[in-house]
């Protein structure tokens, strides 16, 4: 898993039909996940903490049902991901009420360039509509896992 | 989805685009800041070409005032009853003192910093009003047909806007004082029509170093100078002479008397303008009167030889035609001597290069003429001993001999001097060297730099001292469009994040979101926060230079932060203005 864009064909932690009620709780759960997903969230407390920090600076969404949290911290000892697709519309702030796809990310606090580049090809994935009806539609996590790492082909 | 037609997310874009062009062109062009150092030498050269040419207007304004005359000082002289020419002198020093003392109050708590000092010993920063004051007082004692320069006046007027260019861009104080140094490049270009000189006499003496680093913008601007003078006027150039021939490699000893010669002459002519110094100051009386006794000398002088009037241009024209008998001659160098001291010594502002140049040639002349009446193979044309005169005492007056050599060079145009030219004024030089530590500017910026308090300028060479305060700065909220639209706005490579207290918390590189200009949908998404390095180097207002060097060096950028114990952020450090203090403390230790 060495660059940002091999992370997103493979992420840590995928999770379809996540059943929460509000943004903070989907953070919560991926968290969750991709702490028992690897070792490399080292200090799961502090990644918590600046992932919420971070929310609470700005936006974390980058269209009306995609939303990126994020955190460049101390905390991970290299770039993570975990992908969430909810099974209702989640609402993470007022002009983003109804979110249905999560990217969380979480970054080495020197890997600027690592970050940007995962959020750009995040963003240019999502930008094809037949990507994202795809990711919306699949079945399972093996289909939603296939679907990420075809994108990546193109 | 992918049509946008929301107008702020066009803005946007066509924002990024822009963003993406200019580190395009930064790419392929690399404009540093020594490359903008460049524009602004170039508009100090046309602004001090100007004011030269404003200086020049109203001296001879003054001059068609006080005399009734639009002809050359001493053709205006010559056609005044005796009475006048007395009186005409001391009229002029009279109102130039007077403009002096009525000056003073206006520009109380001004010093009177000339643009010399300004260089080396101070900021950079020349005091407007004074100058103006100085400039204005020149003008009568010029008009009234005092023996003094024009140039000098001509010099710092250029040098003044120089000042007042870089004061407005706020430039740092070592950029300052190179363009205060391009400013009196300006003004010695425009004022001899001698670009190269003009650039050279600011390396070569005031300065003291001929590094690029400076020695660019310097050229620069005189290039623009002389330009602008050349397209205003039709001057081309300044000593229209004949054409001169080494005629035997014989004459060649004869150029080594006279460099001998003028290098013992030199350190006189300036010792004797000190002591009329010492004298006009020891009769205790008030500048006025001083200055109108200056005047009445010159005027009294000025009865039988009216050729001491002025700053000599038309005599040495006269001379390097050879219409003088030597007998005339011998009578005006000693006249004029006695006028210059007059003039200088009585506080009367202006210059005494063109002074000197009129002394060289009047020596170089009566020396070329003995010999060859002696010997008529040893200096067979008296006049080019006159011209290679003139070279030789500058480059002894000034201790300059490469700026002497290109001066004399461009004021005559003659290529066929050059030979006996170089060697008689490095000889001069030499001669001068040995007989006197001191030149014409090291002794004003050595009593100057006397009377400077400690603290002056580069003192302890701190980066406090080189830094510019109030960088541009974001909050770590900073949307992805602000970032951009600030990189674009300010020029900057990397633009510091502070908090709300303004504590530098880490710096956001261009470098690190170019490739991401083409996407707008991070706009949304990125700030400040998320792309800031924390671990950006910065340097300490208290730190040395050579300190922040270091930093420099395991760095690649054209600036870093200073950041104060504290964690405040409180300006901005360059390289280029680093290596300029450099260069500046290379040649300290000759000029403190």
């Amino acid at each position: 898993m060495n660059s940002p864009i091999e992370l997103i064909s493979s992420p840590d932690a995928v999770v379809i039909d996540l059943r929460v009620n509000s943004g903070e709780e989907a953070i919560r759960a991926l968290h969750q996940r991709l702490r028992a997903a690897t070792p490399d969230v080292r200090d799961a407390g502090q990644f918590m903490k600046d992932l919420m920090e971070r929310s609470a600076l700005s936006t974390v969404c980058i269209s009306e049902d995609v939303a990126m949290p994020h955190a460049r911290t101390t905390a991970v000892s290299r770039i993570v991901l975990a992908v969430a697709r909810t099974a209702v519309p989640v609402a993470f702030d007022a002009e983003h009420s109804a979110v249905r796809l999560i990217f969380l990310i979480g970054t080495p606090k020197a890997a600027v360039t690592d970050y940007l580049q995962a959020v750009a090809a995040l963003s240019r994935m999502l930008k094809n509509s037949v990507t994202r009806a795809a990711l919306l539609a699949a079945p399972n996590e093996i289909e939603f896992r296939a679907v990420l790492a075809r994108a990546h082909k193109r | 989805m992918n049509v946008v037609t929301d107008p702020a997310k066009l803005l946007l874009e066509r924002m990024l685009r822009l963003l993406r062009w200019r580190v395009w062109v930064q790419e392929k062009l690399q404009p540093t800041e020594w490359q903008i150092t460049l524009l602004w030498a170039g508009f100090a050269g046309f602004l001090g070409a100007l004011s030269s040419l404003v200086f020049q207007g109203l001296a001879e304004g003054a001059h068609q005032l006080l005399t009734g005359s639009n002809a050359g000082v001493v053709e205006s002289m010559k056609q005044l009853p005796w009475w006048a020419v007395l009186a005409l002198p001391a009229l002029g020093g009279l109102i130039a003192g007077f403009v002096l003392m009525l000056g003073k109050h206006l520009t109380k708590g001004q010093s009177s910093t000339d643009y010399m000092e300004a260089i080396v010993i101070g900021s950079g920063r020349v005091p407007i009003r004074a100058s103006l004051v100085k400039s204005a007082a020149a003008l009568f004692s010029i008009g009234s047909g005092g023996s003094i320069g024009r140039e000098g006046p001509m010099v710092q007027l250029a040098a003044v806007m120089a000042s007042f260019i870089g004061r407005w861009r706020q430039f740092t104080p070592p950029q300052l004082r190179l363009m205060v140094a391009c400013g009196a490049s300006a003004g010695i270009a425009s004022a001899y029509n001698a670009p190269i000189a003009g650039s050279f006499f600011v390396a070569e003496i005031i300065l003291g170093t001929i590094a690029m680093e400076s020695l660019g913008p310097l050229a620069v601007s005189a290039v623009v100078a002389a330009m602008t003078v050349r397209v205003l006027t039709s001057e081309a150039q300044l000593y229209k002479v004949p054409e001169f021939r080494l005629s035997s490699p014989l004459e060649m000893p004869a150029y080594i008397a006279l460099g001998v010669i003028a290098g013992v002459l030199a350190p006189w002519f300036l010792r004797s303008l000190k002591r009329a110094e010492k004298i006009f100051i020891a009769t205790k009386l008030p500048l006025v009167a001083r200055m109108t006794l200056g005047g009445l000398i010159v005027g009294a002088l000025a009865i039988q030889v009216p050729e001491v009037c002025g700053n000599g241009y038309s005599v040495v024209v006269t001379i390097l035609k050879g219409h003088v008998l030597w007998t005339t001659l011998l009578l005006f160098v000693a006249c004029k001597w006695l006028a210059t001291a007059s003039s200088f010594g009585s506080g009367a502002p202006g210059g005494v290069f063109t002074p000197s140049l009129f002394m060289g040639a009047g020596a170089g002349f009566l020396f070329g003429q003995a010999v060859h009446t002696i010997w008529p193979g040893g200096a067979v044309d008296p006049r080019a001993f006159a011209l290679v005169g003139m070279g030789a005492f500058l480059s002894a007056v000034s201790h300059a001999p490469v700026m002497a050599v290109i001066m004399l060079f461009e004021m005559t145009l003659s290529y066929d001097i050059i030979l006996p030219l170089m060697l008689c004024s490095v000889v001069a030089y030499y001669t001068a060297k040995g007989l006197e530590g001191r030149s014409l500017y090291s002794e004003v910026l050595k009593k100057k730099a006397a009377e400077a308090p400690s603290d002056a300028a580069f003192g302890s060479g701190q980066v406090a001292e080189l830094m510019k305060a109030k960088p541009p700065t974001l909050s770590r909220h900073a949307r992805f469009a602000d970032i951009a639209r600030m990189f674009l706005a300010t020029r900057v490579n990397n633009l510091y994040v502070t908090d709300a207290q303004g504590c530098f918390l880490g710096a956001v590189s261009l470098h690190d979101i170019k490739p991401y200009l083409g996407e707008p949908e991070l706009a949304e998404l990125v700030i400040a926060n998320d792309i800031l390095r924390e671990d950006f180097p910065r340097v300490g207002p208290e730190s040395t230079v050579s300190d922040a060097l270091g930093r420099f060096l395991n760095f690649e950028a054209e600036r870093l932060p200073v950041v104060e114990s504290s964690g405040k952020l409180i300006g901005s450090l360059s390289k280029g203005d680093l290596l300029l203090a450099l260069v500046e403390m290379r040649k300290k230790p000759l000029t403190a």
